[in-house]
């Protein structure tokens, strides 16, 4: 199933008949996306009759948890599929108050493996939305051993840094620079990584759009994200972006010295 | 008031002995699946002789399991998680609650959260806590009121890092180093990109400073707070940095020990020495601040140096033994030091300072310089010392 991460209400009226499933970054309770959604875009989303999940994967801090206590019950007042969530909070909080909105396990780099996802099954988490640093054999892997339902990013930008500090708006201040638009980008080695600072903190993305080759995934529901992407209702009819794998095909390494 | 425990890294067993020799309560070390696979890590056969060290002067040993799993490391888990139980690790430092869950069910592991699974809120820790951990490590981002709030609502001990180098990111959420070095920063192989320079742009164009970008932050240090975690109920102060020298360890143990202590016995006329402050600045070569805990983290806690970090060239010298009838101290050389060169050996409780008058090779001639790293000499020194005693510049 096609589930895509849209900017916009617009944006997800102009795809709608594309997309099988809408996942929709709530305001102040998201990070990682430019544009965010009110719950009252979210109804307008709703009205498009396609799945909602929404998405509540900021860390969670000690001073917000009665904000995030009240967005709960308003969500659960609405029909959407489920919650992505990072913090555990929410699920601390959807038990409390015996929330029947179904949450997706999102902790974005760190679900890696199917004994976590099936932990995670058993206390009631349906769904679960892997990591991007994953090889396609360990994210087949993963779905042959968990009765998890599983999403897994396919195409977009992909963060690889989440920070609490505005790191561009620091170094503007410091060396008082002009700040003149938000969107930048840090360059190293000849490669570009685009660069978001938010209220929230920083973000830095991939140099490249992931694009990866569906044929042998093995995972419910394909992520497309459109951040940075102006012709996603393209991607979505007729992809022409080149093919880019990311891990699909790569394994990291991280025992460089042995004893 | 309780009095906080004193958590120290420990690279190897040489640190681990230095680390409680300077008054750690406990060392935290790698072996297997934990987020320093670069380091020195320990053997199985190295955790046991720590804990059985540890162990005989009553002191701790927990040991890190805190990467996050693939599912080749998740078969491999249970037979190491056993060997640690065998052991007798103190407890496990775990971020991936499958392994809690699993250490709960095979072992009889004490088990505490990493800094890694970014605990911020009071329901994370009380979740974790009914999970069967005993202790959580609160993120790095938490302010004072935070930890104030969450140690009064929770059963679960408390652990908060009060001093080294930082994350720029929220841990758990960086993968730079994946990215561009094929090194898999959630299982150990963090290049920490986060200390390198780029070039910051606006539509093509470079946006300059007098320094590159870099999303590089001071180091931790809350020794002047050290007091308001004691009256909160902290308890345990960890200190950073397993990849760090015994140099390093020595002396920011030594400055935390002292203050713990000071203030613990005299609250009423304890005050705050800011000689300590460039002790700990001076050892590690970077600036510090309290990132964090008062809420501050704008452009002052950045650091825009726009060089590489040098180790200082303070160190000198180890300890290896003292001759109480020629007051001569066996010395390995750590840096280059001469006849007349103003010096300072230090232990755990004393500090003397002097002029280095005579000098002996392993033959007992007489020299004037001590240039080889690693080189055995004997000092005389105008104090009584013992092994693991350290000689710094003055």
């Amino acid at each position: 199933m096609k589930a895509v991460i849209v900017k916009d209400v617009l944006e997800a009226k102009k795809i709608k008949d594309k997309v099988d499933t809408f996942l929709l970054p709530i305001k102040d309770f998201s990070i990682n996306y430019h544009n965010t959604f009110t719950l009252e875009e979210v109804k307008e989303v709703l009205k498009l009759e396609k799945e909602v999940f929404l998405i509540v994967n900021k860390n969670i801090f000690n001073s917000e948890l009665k904000t995030l206590e009240n967005l709960l019950l308003e969500i659960e007042k609405l029909k959407v599929k489920g919650i992505f969530f990072y913090d555990i909070a929410v699920l601390t909080l959807k038990n409390k108050l015996n929330l029947k909105t179904d949450l997706v396990w999102s902790q974005e780099h760190l679900v890696t493996n199917y004994e976590t996802i099936n932990y995670w099954y058993k206390k009631g988490v349906k769904y679960a939305y892997l990591s991007s640093e994953l090889t396609e054999e360990e994210i087949n892997k993963i779905s042959e051993n968990t009765k998890a339902i599983l999403f897994v990013n396919v195409f977009g930008y992909q963060p690889m840094f989440t920070s609490r500090r505005h790191l561009v708006n620091n170094y503007l201040k410091y060396f008082k620079l002009k700040d003149k638009s938000k969107l930048k980008k840090i360059s190293k080695e000849g490669k570009e990584y685009p660069i978001l600072d938010t209220k929230d903190g920083t973000t830095v993305y991939s140099n490249y759009i992931l694009n990866a080759p569906l044929e042998n995934l093995k995972v419910k529901y394909l992520v497309y994200n459109s951040y940075l992407v102006s012709d996603i209702c393209k991607v979505l009819e007729d992809n022409n972006y080149p093919v880019e794998k990311g891990f699909l095909d790569k394994e990291t390494i991280y025992r460089v010295k042995k004893k | 008031m309780k009095k906080p425990e004193l958590l120290a890294p420990a690279g190897d067993f040489e640190r681990l002995k230095i680390a409680f020799f300077y008054g750690a309560d406990a060392v935290y070390i790698g072996s297997s699946f934990n987020l320093r696979a670069n380091a020195d890590n320990f053997t199985l056969e190295e955790i046991k002789k720590g804990v059985d060290y540890a162990h005989k002067i009553k002191k701790k040993v927990y040991v890190t399991v805190n990467i996050a799993l693939h599912n080749i490391e998740a078969l491999q888990i249970e037979e190491y998680l056993i060997n640690l139980d065998k052991i007798g690790v103190d407890a496990i430092i775990v971020s991936d609650p499958f392994i809690l869950n699993l250490a709960k069910e095979k072992t009889k592991l004490e088990v505490h959260i990493s800094t890694q699974a970014s605990t911020l809120n009071k329901e994370a820790v009380n979740y974790w806590q009914k999970e069967g951990a005993t202790r959580v490590v609160l993120a790095r981002e938490c302010s004072k009121e935070d930890i104030k709030d969450i140690k009064a609502n929770t059963k679960a001990e408390i652990e908060v890092f009060i001093h080294g180098a930082m994350c720029a990111s929220f841990s758990g959420r960086c993968v730079l180093s994946n990215y561009l070095t094929g090194r898999d920063s959630n299982r150990g192989g963090c290049s920490q990109i986060c200390r390198w320079n780029f070039d910051l742009l606006e539509d093509g164009k470079i946006l300059q400073g007098e320094k590159p970008f870099t999303f590089c932050t001071k180091d931790l240090s809350l020794a002047s707070y050290i007091p308001d975690l004691m009256e909160i109920g902290v308890d345990s102060l960890k200190i950073e940095g397993r990849m760090r020298s015994s140099y390093y360890i020595a002396t920011v143990i030594k400055v935390y020990r002292k203050i713990i202590d000071e203030y613990y016995h005299n609250k009423e006329n304890y005050e705050y020495n800011l000689k300590d402050v460039e002790i700990l600045r001076r050892c590690a070569n970077r600036d510090n601040t309290p990132q964090f805990f008062n809420g501050v983290f704008d452009e002052s806690v950045q650091y825009y140096n726009g060089r590489v970090e040098m180790t200082n060239q303070d160190f000198l010298g180890l300890v290896l033994d003292y001759n109480e009838k020629t007051s001569l101290a066996k010395i390995e050389q750590r840096n280059y030091f001469k006849k007349g060169d103003e010096v300072e050996i230090f232990g755990p409780l004393t500090s003397v300072k002097f002029r280095v008058e005579e000098i002996y090779d392993e033959d007992f001639n007489l020299i004037q310089i001590v240039r080889h790293p690693k080189q055995i000499v004997y000092l005389k020194v105008p104090t009584k010392v013992a092994a693991n005693f350290m000689l710094k510049k003055a």
